[in-house]
């Protein structure tokens, strides 16, 4: 029971933290038709503006709570300027070549953020652990479980609703949807496509950066954290289906289970659990669990 | 429209492999084994070119090239065989029949799909080979004594035989490509990415198309990963890793697909910019790669080759017709 309970909770919170790292790459997919792999350095640039100001708030003598407010705000702010600058510079250019190009150009960016990172905080590990050390452990049945954590699982879950919401409730929201569906008939209709589709990038840099951040106190912030996650969101966003919020969370809870069940039970094919799982979701739905089939174009 | 240019390119690579043969000894052994990694990684990437035509990005070329190299390795270390012909063959022939397997449940797919299906299967491969010690874990294992016609040679002879061997065998199967790049089924899978609904209604199989396009990368892969283990004298299931595969779409990006010499230029380039880049600025070479990456897809989106396709036609054609010319022609009475 207890390792149930393990792998529950695990599942669980593995699951959060997958929908936070995915859940901008899948917006801008939707709206942009382009798989961004520089979603992985938007990531890592804020994991390390976390554990910058983490460190500064700490210097200051401020508290965890507020600490925290700084790393996620630094975060969210440096992701925001990076998107719309990379959307200006190099995205505007390359609409209208094809996706291999424009996902190589995003891998580009990805290696330009990495090295960015390692030139201005060096190669060695940073920590931002201090707002997860303050909330400390709590009792879960059996085990024992950092409260940070398990206050994860609401953020993603109360990050999934703000997005619902906004995408279905709101004006802006509405016209994200209507270009999703139909670029043309959008701009036909008075959508600023264009416009659209900056705004949209901007938020998936800043939900990018923002899930490094909230990532930032768990680990420890080095080189290279940024190409793990790209390769997990992808394997997240194609399996829910590339686009579909639902399908993002879907698709967590897919990984996330898929991983916690192989740590535990089967640790020896836990390095590829999340390929097999997708190599299987795409064997049976082509196009994802959350897809809907796209009309061939004659 | 028959291009006259095709024979053009099997003569350039004929020449270029005499040319090289002949300057053997005079190439010193560093850069020797620089340009063997580097043209048997162009083979691999001819094989991505091949399928990109067709609209399709594999990232998991890799496999093939895994395949290839632990042909050689098995065959070496369990079956004693050391003729080196013979491991390239075995090695592009065993990559050949996964493909043709694999290919029944590729081929269905498009786009995105496509490339993280590839991408999966790739890892799920390097997952298993690294907790396997028949692949020799994480570490792999050295190949051993290798033979060429019957010739044990040793040290220096050793390099060069192997040098001539990849050379060779690179020149041929690029010619092979070459000559189904140019056929009617090279023609069929640049329509795949134009229109692929319009091609079936003309007949054709787009789904038979791809699935040979795929065995065909596939071979070539094999061939080059065989070709990059008996180099190295050493395999690791690293083959199988995403960013291998990653390497040859960069090749192909950085060449451009006018030509299968495309990507033995694009190979020779990334080559030569990663010794330079690791040797005098070792860490920030990834923010070099990326800014020349980026330069390259903003400024030159079709490729280095494309300098060379732009200057043949200003050689050529002296005056291009543009579409106003034409355009002027039907308005005027």
């Amino acid at each position: 029971v207890s390792t149930f309970v393990t792998i529950l909770v695990d599942a669980v919170s593995y699951a959060a933290w997958l929908f936070l790292t995915s859940i901008g790459l899948t917006l801008v997919f939707g709206v942009l038709r382009l798989l961004n792999i520089a979603h992985g350095g938007f990531y890592s640039v804020g994991a390390y503006m976390a554990a910058y100001a983490v460190g500064l708030g700490a210097a200051a003598g401020l508290g965890p709570a507020l600490q925290f407010a700084m790393a996620a705000i630094a975060a969210v702010a440096v992701g925001s300027v990076l998107g719309l600058i990379i959307e200006r510079t190099v995205l505007l250019r390359l609409y209208r070549h094809p996706e291999a190009l424009i996902l190589i150009a995003t891998y580009a960016v990805f290696l330009i953020l990495e090295g960015l990172t390692k030139l201005i905080w060096g190669g060695q590990s940073l920590y931002a652990n201090q707002p997860r050390d303050a909330l400390g452990q709590m009792r879960l049945g059996v085990l024992q479980y950092p409260v940070y954590d398990i206050a994860l699982i609401a953020v993603a879950i109360i990050l999934a609703a703000t997005v619902g919401l906004v995408l279905n409730a709101t004006r802006i929201g509405r016209c994200v949807t209507a270009v999703v569906f139909d670029r043309e008939i959008s701009a036909a209709m008075g959508i600023n496509v264009g416009r659209v589709m900056i705004g949209t990038f901007v938020v998936g840099a800043a939900l990018g950066a923002f899930a490094g951040a909230v990532t930032a106190p768990k680990i420890a912030i080095s080189p290279g954290i940024g190409v793990e996650v790209i390769v997990l969101a992808f394997a997240v966003v194609v399996i829910g289906g590339l686009g579909s919020i639902a399908g993002a969370v879907v698709g967590a809870v897919v990984v996330g289970v898929a991983r916690a069940v192989t740590v535990h039970l089967f640790p020896e094919v836990e390095l590829f659990a999340v390929y097999a799982v997708m190599a299987a979701v795409l064997a049976i739905r082509p196009h994802g669990l959350f897809a809907t089939p796209e009309t061939r174009r004659i | 429209m028959k291009r006259p240019s095709g024979d053009l390119t099997i003569a350039a690579i004929v020449l270029v492999a005499i040319a090289s043969s002949l300057a053997l000894s005079a190439i010193p052994s560093w850069i020797r084994y620089i340009a063997e990694i580097a043209v048997a990684a162009a083979l691999a990437a001819v094989g991505v070119m091949i399928l990109l035509r067709a609209g399709l990005l594999s990232f998991g070329q890799g496999l093939f090239y895994f395949l290839g190299a632990y042909a050689v390795a098995f065959l070496n270390r369990h079956l004693g065989v050391t003729d080196a012909v013979v491991m390239v063959l075995a090695g592009a022939a065993a990559a050949g029949i996964v493909a043709g397997a694999l290919g029944f449940f590729i081929a269905r797919y498009r786009g995105i799909f496509f490339s993280m299906l590839t991408l999966a299967i790739s890892m799920v491969v390097y997952g298993v080979a690294v907790k396997i010690s028949l692949f020799g874990g994480s570490d792999g294992f050295n190949v051993g004594m290798i033979s060429f016609f019957g010739l044990h040679p040793r040290g220096l002879n050793l390099q060069m035989a192997s040098f001539l061997l990849c050379l060779w065998t690179c020149a041929i199967f690029a010619i092979g490509a070459h000559v189904f790049v140019r056929s009617r089924l090279g023609k069929v899978l640049e329509a795949i990415a134009d229109n692929e609904v319009r091609l079936e209604f003309l007949g054709t199989s787009v789904r038979d198309a791809i699935h040979i396009a795929y065995v065909a990368a596939g071979v070539l892969a094999g061939a080059a990963g065989a070709l990059a283990g008996i180099a190295a004298r050493h395999v690791d299931p690293s083959f199988a890793y995403w960013t291998t595969a990653g390497d040859f779409i960069f090749i192909v990006l950085l060449g451009g697909q006018a030509s299968v010499l495309s990507p033995f230029l694009g190979s020779l380039v990334l080559e030569t910019f990663r010794f330079i880049a690791s040797a005098s600025f070792p860490d920030e070479w990834q923010l070099a790669l990326g800014a020349v990456m980026l330069v390259i897809v903003l400024f030159l989106p079709r490729g280095l080759d494309h300098v060379f396709v732009s200057l043949r036609r200003a050689l050529t054609r002296p005056k291009a017709r543009t579409e106003g010319d034409a355009i002027a022609e039907v308005v005027r009475p």
